[in-house]
């Protein structure tokens, strides 16, 4: 089984809401969050544990023996990121940073070897243990690189391998194909919102995405007492989405996020309103 | 001038404080706003825009599909596939899932019958111009849902404000950039002559901007940082204590100020809607420091 926490504009609360989620639903499932957003991962520094098992990705990159190149410009043609040149002559150069690894040159290149296997280290993964009975996969792009995709790709199938019974994935902010990859397979996918028109616009585009892809799709309303609910109310209902919780702007909130605690393991009145999510969640996945 | 607005992570106040400060320098100054957030657009609405003048969509996304009368099923291009993008449908057809395609082509490129793959062409989204009420323009991209490749959404659409610098002889290009470090990032700050990052005092915050820096520094501009919500993590000392260390300047802090959501609310630079809030008279300062420290 596996779910997604998403929720289109950035700063919503998807993170407090997927570790929150994650604490509570790991007393009744053997889970693994895996935390896809890639550009800025941070679960672990809201559940206060420091990444561990770091594993490279590393993507292809041709690298040329220009003993055996014949110069047909094949490369440098099927080359969708336009990331190998030729000289003059048909001599192909390639451009590190656009490339983005697929293969395609070495797939057409005629000559044997005259591709060779490079590489270039573009990030990494971690599957770190928590203090709360789950494990926490994260995914982290190299400053610098341009692609998430094959981040969040790795990092999925790195969670993949570890024996579980729920997936909660966290993704990046927006609706672009990374995010689209980070859902793909959930049974549920939960967008964390907030009740501003910005907030109300970037939901309108995630409900969209859920919608193209056949996901029952749930809404959290963080910082509820900062707008107007009924707004997203209206959204969620022209996509079929659930409202299943409102989050009142919380002091109690920010000094958990703060402090590497998740506000479900304290008194903190707030920590109800996530213990029912993860229940909703709960009867929704026993169905 | 081209002046990018940078912050690693969503929700920090990137947009409420780069709409504010536009407010602010819009009378000294000629400028054009520049919205490459492609995936989540927001400046546009703090600023008042309700009507785009301009739209041009923009075709360059690339998305593979397979043509289930001819294809033999062998599955080499699911097995091809970098990214996992193919999948066998209920009816046994392999189709590509056109949300997640990056437009490689290996999968046309391998498979064996001529003609089963073909890689078509689609919108990857739109790029909008407006006129803002305060007289001064913005640009503005929107990726469709599902799509790849925002960061040339985001080139594109700096060309096109570029043209229109030239066109209106506009002196500053000020480019409030997405969230993360990713191509629309990398695309925001490529070719900017300064960056002004945001951070809030949390270790999310701090590990966030500390990774957009780094992509800052791969183009060599000098850097500015200015503190959100700078109260509401009290003895968190390290963001002030790496901008330090790193020697970035630091413009000025703003408090908490639940005048902030407010006006957005009201789709209102914070400094417009409510001028003698803390956050407002913290912003002005700012900007000050931004007319003699980062302008001149």
């Amino acid at each position: 089984m596996q779910i997604a926490i998403s929720g289109g504009k950035g700063g919503t609360g998807k993170s407090t809401v997927a570790i929150n989620v994650a604490v509570e639903l790991a007393k009744k499932f053997r889970l693994v969050l895996a935390d896809l957003d890639v550009e800025a991962p941070n679960d672990h520094l809201l559940l206060g544990v420091e990444l561990q098992n770091e594993r490279e990705v590393n993507q292809f990159m041709p690298k040329f023996d220009y003993s055996k190149c014949i110069k047909c410009r094949k490369c440098a043609e099927v080359c969708e990121e336009h990331a190998i040149i030729t000289l003059k002559d048909g001599t192909p150069f390639l451009m590190p940073t656009l490339c983005s690894g697929c293969r395609a040159c070495e797939i057409v290149c005629p000559v044997p070897g005259a591709i060779q296997e490079g590489s270039r280290l573009i990030g990494h993964t971690y599957v770190t243990p928590t203090p709360y009975n789950f494990i926490l996969v994260t995914g982290k792009l190299r400053e610098g690189e341009e692609r998430s995709m094959p981040l969040v790709v790795a990092a999925k199938r790195r969670a993949k391998e570890i024996e579980k019974e729920l997936l909660i994935v966290d993704t990046a902010a927006g609706t672009g194909n990374t995010v689209s990859k980070a859902i793909e397979g959930s049974q549920l996918l939960i967008a964390v919102t907030e009740p501003t028109p910005l907030g109300i616009h970037d939901t309108e585009l995630i409900l969209q995405l859920g919608k193209l892809m056949g996901i029952e799709t749930w809404v959290v309303v963080n910082r509820a007492d900062l707008g107007d609910v009924g707004e997203v109310r209206k959204r969620a209902e022209k996509y079929g989405a659930r409202i299943i919780a409102e989050i009142p702007y919380s002091e109690n909130i920010v000094k958990t996020y703060v402090s590497g605690r998740p506000i479900v393991t304290t008194d903190y009145p707030e920590a109800e309103i996530f213990r029912k999510i993860a229940d909703e969640i709960y009867r929704f996945l026993r169905g | 001038m081209q002046i990018v607005i940078a912050s690693g992570k969503g929700g920090v106040g990137k947009s409420s404080v780069t709409a504010s400060l536009l407010y602010l320098l819009k009378d000294e100054y000629k400028l054009i706003a520049v919205d490459a957030d492609a995936e989540a657009p927001n400046l546009g609405l703090l600023l008042g825009v309700t009507e785009w003048e301009e739209e041009r969509e923009h075709i360059g996304a690339k998305i593979a599909r397979i043509n289930t009368e001819t294809c033999i099923r062998c599955g080499i291009c699911m097995q091809r596939c970098p990214y996992e993008c193919i999948y066998i449908d209920d009816e046994g057809n392999y189709v590509v899932n056109e949300l997640t395609c990056e437009g490689c082509n290996v999968c046309g490129l391998v498979c064996p019958v001529p003609g089963t793959i073909t890689l078509e062409q689609v919108r990857s989204g739109v790029i909008r111009k407006a006129t803002t009420k305060y007289g001064f323009p913005i640009i503005s991209a929107q990726l469709d849902v599902g799509r790849p490749e925002s960061g040339k959404l985001v080139t594109e659409e700096k060309e096109w404000a570029k043209q229109i610098m030239k066109e209106l002889n506009l002196e500053h290009m000020i480019v409030d950039s997405a969230a993360g470090i990713g191509c629309q990032v990398i695309a925001s700050v490529g070719g900017a002559d300064v960056a002004i990052l945001i951070a809030e005092p949390t270790p999310a915050s701090l590990s966030d901007v500390q990774r957009v820096y780094k992509v800052v520094q791969h183009f060599h501009e000098p850097a500015y940082l200015i503190i959100n919500k700078a109260d509401i993590n009290p003895g968190f000392t390290k963001l002030r204590e790496w901008a330090e260390s790193e020697g970035i300047p630091i413009l000025g802090e703003i408090p908490y100020d639940s005048s902030i959501p407010k006006s957005m609310s009201m789709l209102k630079p914070f400094v417009e809607a409510f001028p003698e809030s803390k956050a407002s008279l913290a912003i002005r300062e700012i900007a000050e420091k931004i007319k003699e420290e980062v302008i001149q």
